[in-house]
């Protein structure tokens, strides 16, 4: 036992510092498990004060360290290589809501579905939606600056937080927030950090009323290009959606087949999910546009859910898409590109046509109202001819996804996986000014070192480590 | 890029069970949504007593990153509860209770049971060991001791005298069922005949819960069906094969395919969640058999839980009796009859149909109570942990009696009520609607 983790014992008690390789093994990968880094040490602190003591004893002892909120993460970003892992999962305390100013302030570590569901009681919930809200943490969705289907008219991650307390990989213990009141908003450099700047002891978050009524609708279409083609001209009426989500035949099919069958029809191409909320008023003229876009469009059929439990189902559906797609294939890629709408259907072509060429099976599940598309690959990769295939296509997916505009990540994050794009996206000049943000926060590089940022595209960095 | 590369199996386990249920491992696509449904991890706070982290240690032993006889690894095994919330958590439908019961199979050969767990096995497997022990128990139940043993022991050794004391029940008051169907207006005529079913008596059931298997064949046959009885039947072997002990299994599953078939019944009936949802899986579990194979299945498709039974088509509401107090019940969800066998909505209506009672919802009534079949014998200190915010969910709620359908969790719950000096009493469902049936014949 290192001198390290004795201390970190001290600190957190000993059931909770794990430094045997056979217990450090869970904490190789996040939920793309494809890549696997091992951890020297894990660390699990339980209360606020025993995490600002663990990062500061890291401080002292110059180790750098990772953040780990679920693992539910989709880029490689809570693997620690040889590094010490933080594990934030115990720290699940729901601090206060308050009702009136609609407010929560939560420890990093809670769920973001406990929060709704603590919030429900007052007719709140918290907006942001990621389709892993039942598992992933608050504290994790600050750092990726998670959406999810209904950030569409609700907003991202960052349009919730109203303030932070982080520790500094430093240990120092910093207050931010979004600079309303003059001065710098530094919680808005903050969130999205994909854990490179520190670690949130705690946020503040906002809640949102319960909308008077919702609508759901699920249109399903014969070509996966009417159902892009609908999605375009629906936000093109200028109406504003809670909710636009695709899904193919691919996807349907895995979901259909999964304890959380919505009821989708599996011979449909493309269905779209949508929905509106809000004050009763005029909602049901906004729901009806929807479907004469829809039918107009090409739509085969388009079904209202008639009550809460039947859209809950719809909504399930979604959600676990992803994680249906396991009984597919035993292995699986995500992406997680950001077109412009209007290149949806050609795009969407195009994926398939590549995944064709590549004798490869695409199966696509997105936020179609954001243009935020996530091709998945089931394949095998015990299969190196096949894994081989993938990678190609994948590389040759992202390409066209740049090429008409778009960018590498909507809400995964960049973390290991997507880092080999930032310097086809990014000039020198912006990786270097990203280097120099990061250096405020954390000059030694100690935290989440590797990600986000490639080392060797940071000229900065290089120049300190040459005079050293 | 995704995916675990270069998975070959050790030689060691190239043809252990877990080698074979190998399919299922694959299915795993690391999403961690399980992680929030397992009551281990939220427990214990560790990834590695998860069901993703358990997974992900089943296929590190099969590819030999971690030696089967490691006692930490093994730890995590056994700590599970078998609960199977898991499972209705995947969305990529892991089949994670086979997957469990395989890698105890595959682990029982390197690492033997602790002595505490065999010894409660080879209880189990011998009829007239077993009737003398619970014998026993009630006798200690019916002088007071248990209850006096709770009190004043510390509260670990104190548990298990609690779960005794709990299982005590005031004296019955048969009735039968023309006069039930009189009470209430109908004419026996009006019932018309379900079939015959024979109950699977169970060997706790019947010791400590005497009563409810009564009140299971007497409201049943209010409801229309004709009880006969299955003489030779002992054991469902649900202990031996969630322990990895699959012959034993095996064994007891054969006895009881005989004893059912000798019977005559069309169905079997449970009201233990954990028997039923073992005694759905002899198809499975002798199917390499070719001499029981067949018949082992037959059995299978014939069993339902009391609750189907009786919500199928009623069940047949007692009338409200005036006297009688309006009471608050809450539904806790056995773990066996909803993850295993995905039955929720009948218990439900049994207790809906009851006259006097007001049902309040319990949160997080998917959980595990910690009881586990011998779970909370073998690993108190988990268990007790994961019981405490189930007790704190049923103060909540304010009721009166807490429904479950399963002698562990009745015994679980109720003890850990016992101990807390709660006034709710765990109940079946089946109990109170023979009670709400006494009460409209006799009322009190
Ligand atoms: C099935 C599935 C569906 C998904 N759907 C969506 C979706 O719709 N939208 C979306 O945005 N994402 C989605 N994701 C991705 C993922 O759930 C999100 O990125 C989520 O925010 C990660 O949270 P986590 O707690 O699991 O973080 P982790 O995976 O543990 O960590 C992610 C990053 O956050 C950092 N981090 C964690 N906690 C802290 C902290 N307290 N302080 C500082 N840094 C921290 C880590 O270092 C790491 O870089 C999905 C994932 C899955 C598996
Ligand atoms: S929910 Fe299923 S697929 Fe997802 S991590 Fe758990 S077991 Fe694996
Ligand atoms: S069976 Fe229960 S205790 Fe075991 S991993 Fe699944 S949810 Fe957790």
């Amino acid at each position: 036992m290192t001198a390290l983790a004795t201390t970190l014992e001290r600190i957190v008690g000993p059931t909770h510092v794990l430094s045997r390789p056979a217990a450090l093994l869970a904490y190789r990968s996040d939920a793309l498990p494809g890549h696997r880094l091992m951890p020297s040490l894990a660390v699990m602190p339980g209360t606020r004060e025993e995490l600002v003591a663990v990062v500061r004893a890291l401080a002292a002892d110059g180790t750098p360290f990772v953040a780990r909120g679920a693992g539910t993460g989709l880029s490689g970003g809570a693997l620690a290589d040889g590094i010490v892992l933080l594990g934030l999962h115990r720290l699940r305390r729901i601090l206060a809501i308050d009702p009136a100013a609609r407010t929560a302030t939560v420890e990093p570590g809670v769920v973001n579905a406990t929060l709704t569901r603590a919030a429900a009681v007052h007719g709140l919930h918290y907006a942001p939606d990621p389709s892993s809200q039942t598992a992933c943490t608050i504290g994790g969705n600050i750092a990726e600056n998670a959406g999810g289907p209904h950030c569409l008219k609700y907003g991202v991650t960052l349009n919730h937080v109203r303030r932070a307390t982080v520790v500094l990989p430093s240990g120092e213990v910093v207050e931010l927030d979004r600079g309303d009141d003059g001065g710098y908003d530094l919680l808005g450099a903050f969130v999205g950090s994909e854990g490179c700047f520190g670690v949130v002891v705690d946020a503040t978050v906002q809640l949102t009323p319960d909308p008077q009524q919702v609508i759901t609708l699920l249109a399903d279409f014969l070509r996966v290009r009417d159902a892009a083609t609908a999605t375009s001209r629906i936000i093109a009426a200028g109406i504003v959606p809670a909710a636009l989500e695709l899904m193919d035949q691919a996807t349907i099919e895995a979901v259909e087949s999964s304890v959380y069958a919505a009821g989708y029809p599996r011979d449909a191409a493309a269905v779209l999910l949508a929905e509106v909320d809000g004050p009763s008023i005029g909602l049901a003229d906004d729901a009806r546009a929807i479907e004469q876009l829809c039918r107009e469009a090409g739509a085969r059929g388009v079904r209202v859910a008639t009550d809460a439990g039947e859209r809950a189902r719809l909504w399930q559906g979604r959600k676990k898409a992803f994680g249906a797609m396991g009984r597919v294939a035993p292995h699986l890629v995500v992406q997680d590109a950001v077109v412009p709408r209007t290149a949806l259907a050609d795009l969407l072509e195009e994926i398939q046509a590549i995944g064709a060429a590549h004798r490869l099976r695409v199966c696509n599940v997105f936020h179609a109202g954001d243009g935020n598309l996530h091709p998945n690959i089931p394949y095998d990769a015990d299969d190196p001819d096949e894994s081989a295939r993938v990678h190609r296509a994948m590389g040759e997916i992202m390409a066209r996804c740049i090429a008409a505009g778009g960018t590498i990540t909507g809400e995964h994050g960049v973390g290991l996986d997507k880092l080999a794009y930032m310097e086809s996206l990014f000039t020198a000049e912006t990786l270097d000014a990203m280097c120099a943000l990061r250096a405020v926060f954390d000059p030694e590089r100690r935290a989440n070192p590797g990600k986000v940022v490639p080392v060797r595209s940071c000229r900065e960095w290089h120049a300190t480590a040459a005079a050293r | 890029m995704s995916g675990h590369t270069g998975s070959g199996v050790h030689p060691t386990l190239a043809r252990s069970p877990l080698a074979m249920a190998r399919a299922g491992l694959d299915r795993c696509v690391h999403c961690g949504f399980c992680l929030p449904a397992c009551p281990t991890y939220l427990a214990l706070e560790d990834e590695n007593d998860s069901p993703r982290g358990r997974l992900l240690l089943m296929g590190a032993l099969l590819e030999g990153q971690v030696r089967v006889d490691d006692a930490e690894t093994g730890r995590h095994f056994d700590q599970c509860l078998g609960c199977r919330g898991c499972e209705s958590a995947c969305p990529s439908g892991v089949p994670y209770g086979e997957l469990i019961e395989a890698t105890r199979t595959t682990l029982a050969v390197h690492r033997p049971l602790p002595v505490v767990a065999r010894a409660i096995l080879s209880v189990f497997a011998e009829l007239w060991l077993l009737r003398g022990l619970l014998g026993a128990a009630r006798l200690v139940r019916g002088s007071g001791l248990a209850r006096l043993a709770a009190r004043l022991l510390p509260r670990r050794l104190a548990m298990p005298f609690a779960m005794l004391a709990s299982t005590a029940r005031p004296a019955p008051r048969p009735y039968d069922a023309t006069q039930v169907r009189t009470a209430a207006g109908t004419d026996s005529h009006a019932m018309p005949d379900r079939g015959r079913a024979a109950l699977l008596t169970g060997c706790v059931m019947e010791s400590l819960f005497t009563e409810t298997n009564r009140a299971t064949e007497r409201t049943l046959s209010v409801n229309g069906w004709r009880m006969c009885a299955a003489d030779e039947q002992g054991c469902c072997g649900a202990l031996h094969a969630h322990a990895g002990d699959r012959e034993t299994a095996r064994s007891l599953a054969r006895r009881n395919i005989a004893a059912f078939a000798a019977s005559g019944a069309d169905v079997i009936v449970m009201n233990s969640a954990g028997c039923g949802a073992m005694c759905r899986e002899y198809g499975h579990l002798l199917a390499d058999d070719p001499q029981w194979a067949a018949r082992a299945a037959a059995f299978a498709e014939k069993v339902r839980d009391v609750s189907e039974l009786l919500a199928e088509a009623g069940p047949r509401p007692p009338a409200a009796s005036p006297g009688h107090a309006r009471e608050t019940i809450t539904y806790d969800a056995p773990c066996h009859l909803q993850h295993a066998q995905r039955i929720t909505a009948p218990p439900l209506r049994v207790l809906a149909a009851l006259p006097d009672a007001q049902l309040v919802p319990l949160q997080d009534s998917d959980q595990c109570c910690g009881s586990a079949g011998i779970f909370n014998l073998l690993r108190p200190e988990v268990a007790e942990r994961v019981l405490a915010p189930k007790l704190q969910h049923i103060a909540a709620t304010g009721a009166a009696v807490v429904a479950t359908g399963n002698p562990g969790c009745l015994m679980q719950i109720g003890g850990g009520l016992e101990l807390s000096g709660a006034a709710c009493r765990a109940r079946h469902p089946v109990e109170l609607l023979d009670a709400a049936y006494a009460r409209a014949v006799r009322p009190d």
